[in-house]
């Protein structure tokens, strides 16, 4: 346990001196600012302000998950610096849970960080404290804790860049998937077709569930409903991937 | 006692199949061990089983009786490794609190980190980033490093490499000091002078096989040691050659 929470803050700590962390929290920043720019300007309605900045925040955190996810923990294993924790009485197990933890800490931090320019943004265009957008925030947090158990579980087998291939892949295909299965019942596909399209329902993580970011533009029926099943959902997948990453590390030869 | 028996490592599969160390047993009880053998000769290989990085195909490494990939045998020793990759960004002192926090019931303070820093040599640049380490002050922090949780033994591969030769002696002196406090030491090298400076017995390796393991005096045999290495080297390719 204690081992975890070393790496864990460790890892953060050198996320947050990461030059290309820095400069894309730098840009994001700038976008909030375009936004807040732009929601005088044209964007007169709030819930399209609202609409527009999530997504904007949603966007710079998936790319830093993303980026963040492939890469510290790939490197390394790659490097080889590993070899300084390994020797030490750390299992690789702990090394594992350790960088989940940090990354995801790093990328919550990122989020609080975004979410703080987000209330900003709002507040500029004339609406009170969006507690929704919070909630909506915290959800795409959620995402991002899948997608950064995804890329460890990729980086376990694989490079660096394809790690980064297969996890946005994998990010297109969440959305795409998440209305195959209505979409197939609407055309009509049996037998084992809609059999083999509901595997694909299952096997991709279903990424819309994450996505209550139309608040403000569209109801949204019982949002804390919402994030209590994404919560599970996505505690669920990400035991499964930790999992199955630990059992191939445990066997890697680094 | 460190005890090796009947430990073989294959690498990879089928084709790609790759025998790096063949049947290997030893038992070392000398206060400084040092390993020979040419790039490629299976050294990393072993260091690595031993520190439990790599998993032996089949055979047993026993610590003082214990499996020394166990965590018991961890908390008990220091690994230095081959041209070491650090974390560019940290300074060289924030990566030995690092290096200390691994260890259960070791909060070290920056004096004591300062102690192992001053030992290694690399005190002067702790407070800068390890990316504008030199070659030689990265071999030194992973020497540093090795020391944190002062370790009954030490296992360091190639330490001497890419060091200038203030380095070389300084390093020469601190594994010295530390036999003196009764610490072992097992490490890895292919050049050949520094050993007979160091080393209480010597063991030879080629191929992943033990051809020598005993005194460096009676290695050498009042020849030096180059010259008997090459001839033990040049032994067994040839006993090797005729035996196919
Ligand atoms: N990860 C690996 N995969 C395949 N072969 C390897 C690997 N590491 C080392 N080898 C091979 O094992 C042999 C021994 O390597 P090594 O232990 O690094 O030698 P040394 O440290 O004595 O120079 C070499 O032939 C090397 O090519
Ligand atoms: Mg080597």
């Amino acid at each position: 346990m204690r081992n975890i929470l070393t790496i864990a803050l460790h890892t953060v700590k050198l996320e947050i001196r990461d030059r290309v962390w820095i400069a894309l929290l730098a840009f994001a920043l700038g976008y909030v600012g375009l936004m807040l720019f732009l929601s005088q300007l044209v964007l007169r309605e709030l819930p399209m302000v609202n609409a527009f900045a999530l997504l904007g925040v949603y966007f710079f955190n998936v790319i830093i998950a993303i980026f963040l996810g492939t890469t510290l923990f790939y490197r390394d294993v790659e490097r080889k610096t590993v070899y300084f924790v390994l020797a030490k009485p750390v299992s690789r197990r702990e090394f594992l849970l350790g960088k989940f933890f940090g990354l995801c800490a790093a990328v919550f931090l990122t989020s609080a960080v975004l979410a703080g320019a987000y209330l900003i943004v709002i507040a500029a265009a004339g609406g009170g404290f969006g507690a929704l957008g919070l909630l909506a925030i915290l959800m795409q947090f959620l995402e991002m804790s899948l997608f950064i158990a995804f890329a460890i579980f990729v980086s376990t087998f694989s490079s660096s860049l394809l790690s980064v291939m297969y996890t946005s892949a994998v990010f297109f295909l969440g959305y795409l998937v998440s209305s195959l299965v209505s979409d197939a019942r609407r055309a009509g596909i049996t037998g084992i077709r809609y059999i083999l399209v509901n595997v694909l329902y299952y096997a991709f993580p279903n990424l819309a569930k994450f996505n209550i970011r139309d608040i403000g533009v569209h109801y949204v029926a019982d949002p804390w409903l919402s994030f209590g099943l994404a919560f599970a959902y996505a505690a669920a997948y990400i035991i499964l991937l930790l999992f199955a990453a630990i059992w191939i590390f445990e066997k890697k030869e680094i | 006692m460190l005890s090796l028996s009947h430990v073989t490592k294959v690498y990879g599969k089928r084709k790609k199949r790759r025998l790096a160390v063949d049947d290997f047993s030893l038992d070392i009880e000398t206060p400084v061990f040092g390993f020979l053998g040419q790039n490629g000769a299976g050294k990393t290989t072993i260091i690595k089983m031993i520190t439990g990085l790599l998993a032996a195909t089949s055979g047993t490494i026993l610590m003082d009786g214990v499996p020394s990939e166990s965590a018991a045998s961890k908390r008990r020793m220091g690994f230095m490794p081959e041209t070491p990759y650090f974390y560019e960004r940290m300074t060289g002192l924030e990566f030995m609190r690092f290096c200390a926090q691994l260890f259960p019931k070791n909060s070290r303070t920056d004096d004591e980190l300062g102690r192992f820093l001053k030992r290694a040599g690399i005190y002067e640049a702790r407070n800068y980033e390890i990316r504008t380490y030199s070659k030689g002050m990265r071999q030194r922090l992973g020497f540093a490093q090795s020391l944190v949780n002062d370790p009954d033994y030490l296992f360091l591969d190639e330490p001497l490499d890419g060091l200038d030769p203030i380095g070389r002696h300084d390093l020469k002196q601190s594994m010295l000091a530390l036999k003196a406090e009764g610490r072992k030491i097992f490490l890895n090298t292919h050049i050949l002078y520094d050993v007979e400076e160091v080393c209480d017995e010597v063991g030879v390796i080629h191929e992943g096989k033990l051809l020598y393991a005993g005194p460096v005096a009676n290695f050498c045999n009042g020849r030096p040691l180059e010259e008997r290495f090459v001839a033990t080297v040049q032994e067994y390719e040839q006993k090797k050659a005729k035996e196919q």
